[in-house]
C-alpha cells in the first residue's frame, strides 16, 4: 500500500509498530507493578516478601531488556 | 494500674485456642491457611497484638489461570496456522512471540500476587481483610473481636467439597460502609479458603472469651 509517495506501508509494520507500542506499555505497567508490590508488602509484611519484590524487579528489567531489543532491531 | 482498664484487652490465648491452633507455627508462607505464622506483621498492626491465623484462598482456586498459562505458552509453535501471521516477516514474528510471552509472564505474576497478598488475618483482638483488586485499588477492612455477631461458612460444589475449601463470612455489629468490591455478602467475606470449619471454630472462640472478659 503506498500511501505516501515512495513508502510503501506494509502489514508486517503496522504489526510491528503496534507491537513495538504495546512493549512501551508492558514496560510501563511492570513499573506499577513494582510499586504495587511494594504497597502490598507494607500492608501485609511476609518474610517472603523481599524474595517476591526481587522476581518483580527481575521481570521488569526483563522486559526492559525485550524492549530496547525489539525497539531497536 | 487498676484491673479494669485492661479487662478489654485481656490475654485471650486459652487452652480451648491453644488446642484449635497448636502451640507452634503450622504451614508455609504459601500455606492457604497457617496458624501462628512466623514473622507475619501487618500495617496497623499494635505492639501487645498476636497473629493467630493468616490465610487465604486456597491453592486451587489458581487452577483456572495456570492452566490458562500452560495453554497459551504453546500457542507460538502454531503461529504458522494463523493465516494473518504467515504474512508477517521474520522480525515482526520474533517480535509479536516475545510481546506474547511478556504479556503471559505479567498475566502469570500479576495473578500469583493478587493470590498471594489477598489475605485474612486473624489476632488476638481484630478480623482483617485485605483486598486487593487490580494493580491499583485496595480495600482493607477491619473489625474488633466484640463486634463480631455472627460467623458462617459455605461449601458449594464439587471442588469445594474435595478440597476442603468455602467462603466465611463474619457479620459484624455495626454496619460495614466499605465499598464491596468483589460483589461479597459482607465486607468480612473470606473467600474459597482452606478449612472453613476451623475458621469458624476460631473466630466463634474469640468471640466467646471476650464476652466473658467484658462480663
Amino acid at each position: 500500500m503506498e500511501i505516501v509517495p515512495g513508502l510503501t506501508i506494509s502489514l508486517s509494520m503496522i504489526v510491528s509498530f503496534m507491537v513495538k507500542i504495546s512493549m512501551v506499555l508492558f514496560l510501563l505497567l511492570s513499573l506499577i507493578m513494582i510499586r504495587q508490590g511494594t504497597l502490598m508488602n507494607r500492608v501485609v509484611n511476609i518474610p517472603i516478601g523481599k524474595s517476591l519484590k526481587l522476581l518483580i524487579w527481575g521481570y521488569f528489567l526483563f522486559s526492559l531488556l525485550m524492549t530496547v531489543i525489539v525497539l531497536l532491531a | 494500674m487498676p484491673e479494669v482498664f485492661n479487662s478489654g484487652k485481656a490475654n485471650l490465648e486459652s487452652e480451648e485456642i491453644k488446642k484449635l491452633l497448636g502451640e507452634k507455627p503450622s504451614g508455609s508462607a504459601f500455606s492457604s491457611c497457617v496458624m501462628r505464622p512466623h514473622k507475619v506483621r501487618f500495617e496497623s498492626q499494635q505492639d501487645d497484638e498476636t497473629v493467630l491465623v493468616l490465610g487465604r484462598k486456597h491453592f486451587v482456586t489458581n487452577f483456572g489461570w495456570i492452566a490458562m498459562v500452560c495453554f497459551a505458552v504453546v500457542v507460538p509453535f502454531v503461529w504458522g496456522e494463523f493465516p494473518f501471521l504467515q504474512a508477517l516477516d521474520g522480525n515482526t514474528l520474533v517480535s509479536v512471540t516475545i510481546l506474547w510471552y511478556l504479556a503471559l509472564l505479567f498475566f502469570g505474576l500479576q495473578s500469583f500476587l493478587m493470590w498471594f497478598y489477598n489475605v485474612y488475618i486473624i489476632t488476638n483482638e481484630r478480623l482483617i481483610d485485605v483486598d486487593f483488586v487490580g494493580l491499583l485499588s485496595k480495600t482493607v477492612n477491619v473489625a474488633q473481636i466484640n463486634n463480631v455477631e455472627d460467623v458462617n461458612y459455605t461449601q458449594k460444589g464439587i471442588l469445594a467439597s474435595f478440597f476442603n475449601f468455602g467462603d466465611v463470612i463474619v457479620q459484624t455489629a455495626s454496619e460495614q460502609r466499605t465499598p464491596d468490591t468483589a460483589g461479597e455478602g459482607s465486607a468480612f467475606t473470606f473467600g474459597s479458603i482452606s478449612c472453613p470449619d476451623k475458621v469458624v471454630q476460631v473466630i466463634n472462640q474469640l468471640t466467646e472469651e471476650v464476652d466473658k472478659t467484658w462480663k
